[in-house]
């Protein structure tokens, strides 16, 4: 009985030490990486049915990339203004134009290379930096990334210096500034309507 | 044509200073990864730009990507030596840049490359420059006048050749008159080459725009503020 007491609470501990490691030694960049792979593996096969595929994809790139963090940054003062009715609308508008926007981007690259060149870590945020290395030019795609729990999540994608949540700040901010809010949660949704009518139609190669 | 040009120059000293007022009202919370606030550039021309920005945007469509689409029967290796060669061409305007920010090691790196590559990467063909660690740094008059405070003025859309703003675009002019290539050849020779260039680029290209138009609500904006950001980011450096 104390033997198996013992034993039991050895067990644990080793347990216990052994995913702590598992955790700490997945850095972002290896989340990074373990991401980007999941997303190529599930390209690369290409008997999987549309709406499987998707649904995969989906999956895999949500548990990486903070939508609700992005959103804040790209509104910025609207977001404090926005209720939160207006809130969940944009961060569930958003996140699935931004996916298909970012699988479209990795789409054309998987023939070619990418490099995870290296991680900073300051505090609960990283940057990790990777390099896609086509046979003509190398283009630099930074991924910023906030600690949350035992994940590392993405919340800007920096492409040869632009911020993809700098850019949608800019151009998102004048479309409220014009339109109000929910003229731009208008303009959103139709653009993914539209979206959805193109892979419908399924003359895409 | 003088007193235009000076009047330009004015116009264009006058925004430098306006460029400077950047806002920066809004900071979430610490991060040290954080891009500088968004490269915002002023669009007072707007109607026109997104007049010229629709013009291109049917020329890209009709015109240029179906040549590009054409090109790619060509095996991409000989593409890729054609990049190589066209950008070969076009290291006397990187040197002479290089040399007007005072970046002394870039254009002894520029100088070094011509140097191997016209040899060894026949002609421009190849590039075994950079696989000897001297990469190609890219540096146009724009970037120069960047360099030395000048912000970008205002937003324009140029007809056929796209984006660019007050002070890259007046970069532009200068670095036609400092390239050797349109002394050299004749007028029409000079678009010629510059269309070929163009277009082999835009086949080797993994359809960037195309991306945009299919996906940004609004890609005006979307391609006006990546370059803002993009030239900004590209002055720094």
């Amino acid at each position: 009985m104390q033997f198996t007491k013992r034993f039991l609470r050895l067990f644990t501990a080793v347990v216990l030490l052994a995913s702590t490691t598992a955790v700490a030694s997945q850095g972002p960049l290896d989340q990074a990486r373990a991401t980007v792979d999941a997303v190529m593996a599930i390209l690369q096969e290409s008997d999987l049915e549309k709406q499987v595929r998707r649904e995969r994809l989906s999956a895999a790139i949500l548990a990486r990339f903070d939508f609700a963090e992005m959103s804040q940054r790209i509104l910025a003062l609207n977001w404090r203004s926005a209720n939160g009715q207006q809130r969940e609308r944009f961060v569930a508008l958003f996140s699935d134009l931004l996916e298909r926007n970012y699988i479209g981007h990795i789409e054309a690259y998987t023939d070619e290379k990418i490099d995870f060149v290296k991680e900073r870590v300051q505090g609960n945020r990283a940057a990790v930096d990777t390099v896609i290395v086509t046979k003509s030019v190398e283009i630099p795609i930074s991924y910023r990334m906030v600690h949350k729990g035992a994940d590392w999540k993405v919340y800007d994608v920096v492409i040869e210096s632009v911020s993809f949540v700098n850019n949608y700040r800019s151009s998102y901010g004048e479309i409220v500034k014009k339109e109000g809010f929910d003229g731009l949660l208008a303009r959103m949704s139709e653009k993914l309507t539209e979206l959805e009518q193109q892979n419908g139609n399924a003359t895409e190669p | 044509m003088k007193q235009g040009f000076l009047l330009l120059s004015l116009l264009f000293l006058l925004s430098a200073v306006v460029g400077f007022a950047a806002d920066d009202e809004f900071l979430l919370e610490e991060d040290p990864f954080a891009e500088p606030a968004p490269a915002s550039i002023g669009d007072p021309l707007e109607p026109v730009n997104r007049g010229f920005f629709w013009f291109n945007d049917k020329l890209y469509v009709y015109l240029f990507k179906p040549v590009a689409r054409g090109l790619r029967v060509i095996p991409e290796p000989a593409r890729v030596s054609a990049s190589n060669f066209f950008s070969n061409l076009g290291t006397p305007v990187r040197v002479a840049n290089n040399l007007l920010q005072l970046k002394f090691t870039n254009t002894g790196s520029e100088l070094a490359r011509l140097l191997v590559n016209s040899t060894f990467g026949l002609a421009g063909l190849f590039d075994p420059a950079s696989s000897w660690g001297l990469e190609k740094k890219n540096e146009d008059l724009g970037q120069t006048f960047g360099h030395y405070g000048a912000g970008p003025g205002f937003y324009l859309v140029l007809p056929l050749f796209g984006p660019s703003s007050l002070r890259d675009g007046i970069g532009r002019i200068g670095d036609y008159f400092i390239d050797p290539l349109p002394h050299a050849l004749k007028q029409e020779e000079m678009l010629g080459l510059r269309a070929l260039d163009k277009e082999n680029a835009l086949s080797l290209d993994k359809d960037t725009y195309d991306g945009i138009r299919k996906h940004e609500i609004d890609p005006y904006l979307f391609v006006r503020d990546a370059y803002a950001q993009h030239r900004a980011a590209k002055v720094k450096e």
